[in-house]
């Protein structure tokens, strides 16, 4: 057994004695978020930016956009691109190379996320049906890796995604720069599993602790758009129902507190 | 074991009694599941007889082994299992030195050797001490199942005995699957023969009296 | 699809004849390669998989082993030749979450604590796919498993449900997937009723989820069942094959 493994079973302890009476390591209720903060436009070069805390966790997320060549299936739509890596600089577990199914993982559940919520009107990004459209790249760095990467990667694609401006300036295809068209609000809420117990919005050693972890990603109506298991526990179909529930309400109440604010109007549904 | 020999599968629910169990089941909430795919034994207890799986060594267990390293202490043996074993230096009958070590048991050896331990981590050490120490030469070497075994010897080493006699061969089977048979060329692949028939119906009534007629009709 | 040119219902039934909550044909075989310690094809649907596993076996390399446990490794691939235009050969970032997400279904019911020290490999091939390959690899790597001796708590078992046309199905076709509007690939252990894999993606209420998951575990049960068969006609089999 490596330091870290026993290490986690010495926290496992430890925590399985607190939720016995309903607490967390930090005091923080299961169904709290730690704090948010969320800095749109940062990163200058980048159409759209946003840098995300959540506690300890940190992650800047870049939109890059230029016209390119629609999918031959889909000619009249502009196309989404997610990459994310965990560079090394943000936890000493990662290690450099190519992305690992980690980071495979936490890009296709944010990207998921942001495509099948149709959050981005993907039908106003067409320029030339079948030869020209918008590429959007939505790149996420890790930059501290305290737990719930994904919640911070999320939060920040959608962030960086609403303060965007299309660059038609720079290829000379309008006169002024103009928003992207948003038309829903997608938010990620990830959950651990244990002993029975949901906690909403796990730091590493929690993440390190648990063997089933849930992410359900929620649209502005309540409605699902997207869902994720990771880890090799199992779990109840009851708990299930209830995480997905959950999920719904929290992610609400992080949209309203956080998301609208950057919106100079709110569309309605 | 009949005919009728009953097959569970992982999961299966075998008993709502824990009482007397044997290998290849678990208890949850109360109650015996299978957790391998196999043959239902209720006799004595209630155990799963696996039909495939790796062998995985056990103290005492008489084994065939290749040796496939020597290092400064020890010779490597490979045990047809997911774990190598070691036969250190001091367990060699009589003393030699480490820089014969080679002179004795040479890579590429088959050797049958006693399982004398194995570790929490499993590492294997192997004795040749308690038995008369072979190296098995000239004869052929066949690998089976190790969950084909226990059939092949027997109660009380039945088939096994029946097999050396009727095929008039010299047959020395490892618990972990390594058959090795040395005869007459055609007397070998008859016992060879009759090995594989144990192997496949190994879970099948009147399997003794069809191998001894078979042995007799292929004389 | 919403703008009503295409539907999926015709007097109730989908295109394919079947009902909401039926599954597509399947058909499982165990033990069909040769040097695989255990293997399954299975087919579903107009899937064409194979499954083969190995070990436990010594990991390479070495230091990726576990002291206290055997680690379970799972490889998911689509054969450039399985869809209509060929694939580049090689994992893509596709496969690759699959291959983790299958690994997690299939973990928790093997015993791994019975093997430290080695690795128990899981190799899926799709030869052929239709929608639903990830369920399909599942349900024969779990045949497979039982096939090599694993010890295991029970299989694993999978299958989706989605949502076509506003109406929550069972086992979506690839024409279903395509234009559907949700696609939900759930694995289980039937024995317990535990869910070890959930994927979401597309556009459901809390509702919709719930009704699906029953149909998803009603499916997962008949899956169950032809996996149990699949086992027991093999060593059947082999009995015949003695003369």
């Amino acid at each position: 057994m490596s330091d870290n493994d026993i290490l986690t079973e010495i926290y496992r302890d430890q925590m399985y004695n607190l939720l016995q009476r309903q607490e967390r390591g930090d005091g923080r209720a299961l169904d709290e978020y730690r704090e948010i903060s969320i800095e749109t436009g940062v990163l200058e070069r980048a159409e759209g930016s946003a840098i995300v805390t959540i506690g300890d966790s940190k992650v800047a997320v870049g939109i890059k956009m230029q016209p390119g060549e629609p999918f031959p299936d889909t000619p009249d739509v502009g196309v989404i691109i997610t990459n994310a890596e965990l560079i090394p600089l943000a936890s000493p577990t990662f290690e450099s190379g190519p992305p690992g199914e980690v980071a495979v993982e936490l890009a296709r559940v944010v990207d998921r996320g942001v495509r099948e919520s149709k959050a981005i009107d993907l039908k106003k990004l067409c320029l030339v049906e079948g030869e020209k459209v918008w590429l959007i790249f939505i790149d996420i760095h890790m930059l501290d890796h305290g737990g719930n990467l994904l919640d911070a990667a999320s939060l920040g694609a959608i962030a960086a995604l609403l303060t965007t401006k299309i660059p038609n300036k720079q290829y000379d295809l309008a006169e002024e720069d103009e928003p992207l068209p948003i038309v829903d609000i997608p938010v990620a809420v990830s959950m651990i599993e244990l002993e029975g117990n949901l906690l909403v919005d796990p730091d590493h050693i929690e993440e390190a602790v648990a063997s089933t972890q849930l992410t359900i990603i929620s649209n502005r109506d309540g409605t699902l758009s997207g869902m994720q298991k990771m880890g090799s526990g199992p779990i109840s179909l009851e708990l299930l129902e209830k995480a997905v529930e959950l999920g719904i309400r929290k992610g609400q109440e992080i949209r309203e507190k956080y998301l609208y604010p950057l919106m100079n109007e709110i569309p309605r549904l | 074991m009949d005919k009728l020999a009953k097959i569970v599968i992982p999961g299966d629910l075998i008993s709502e009694k824990p009482l007397k169990i044997g290998e290849g089941v678990f208890i949850e909430d109360g109650k015996v599941y299978a957790n391998v795919y196999g043959i239902l034994d209720q006799k004595d207890r209630v155990r799963v007889i696996p039909l495939a799986g790796k062998y995985i060594p056990r103290r005492d267990d008489t084994v065939i082994g290749v040796v496939t390293e020597i290092d400064f202490s020890s010779w490597h043996v490979d045990i047809l299992s997911p774990y190598e074993a070691r036969l250190h230096i001091g367990e060699y009958p009589g003393r030699i030195d480490q820089s014969e070590m080679s002179c004795y048991i040479r890579v590429g050896d088959l050797i049958v050797a006693t399982v004398l331990d194995v570790g929490w981590t499993m590492k294997v050490d192997l004795t040749i001490r308690e038995n008369q120490f072979k190296i098995l030469r000239g004869g052929k070497l066949v690998e089976i199942s190790h969950t084909r075994v226990p059939r092949l010897i027997g109660r009380g080493g039945s088939m096994i005995s029946m097999i050396k006699r009727e095929s008039a061969c010299s047959i020395f089977v490892g618990q972990n699957g390594r058959v090795w048979i040395q005869g007459k060329p055609e007397n070998v692949r008859l016992a060879e023969r009759a090995v594989e028939m144990v192997v496949r119906e190994a879970h099948t009534s009147g399997l003794t009296n069809r191998v001894v007629e078979f042995l007799n009709a292929n004389k | 699809m919403a703008d009503g040119v295409y539907t999926f219902f015709k007097d109730g039934l989908r295109l394919d004849g079947r009902r909401k909550d039926e599954l597509r044909p399947l058909k499982i075989e165990a033990g069909v390669l040769k040097r695989a310690d255990g293997s399954c094809y299975l087919e579903h649907g107009g899937n064409k998989v194979m499954a083969a596993v190995y070990g436990p076996r010594e990991v390479h390399p070495r230091h990726l082993h576990n002291v206290t446990q055997a680690i379970v490794r799972y490889k998911y691939n689509m054969a450039s030749f399985s869809v209509d235009e060929r694939k580049r050969p090689g994992p893509d970032r596709r496969s690759i979450e699959i291959s983790k997400v299958s690994r997690e279904a299939m973990e928790s019911v093997v015993l791994k604590e019975r093997f430290p020290r080695t690795a128990i490999d899981v190799f899926v091939e799709v030869l052929q796919s239709d929608a639903g390959t990830r369920a399909a690899g599942i349900n024969a790597a779990s045949v497979a498993m039982a096939d090599a001796g694993i010890p295991m708590k029970g299989l694993v078992t999978s299958c989706a449900f989605g949502k076509i046309d506003g109406e929550v199905v069972l086992d979506l076709c690839k024409e279903e997937d395509n234009y559907g509007e949700a696609d939900v690939p759930v694995a289980m252990i039937p024995r317990t009723g535990d869910i070890t894999m959930i994927q979401m993606d597309g556009h459901l209420t809390f509702d919709e989820f719930k009704e699906g998951m029953k149909l998803a575990i009603r499916g997962c049960d008949q899956i169950y069942e032809l996996q149990r068969e699949a086992l027991i006609e093999k060593h059947q089999n082999d009995l015949k094959a003695k003369e």
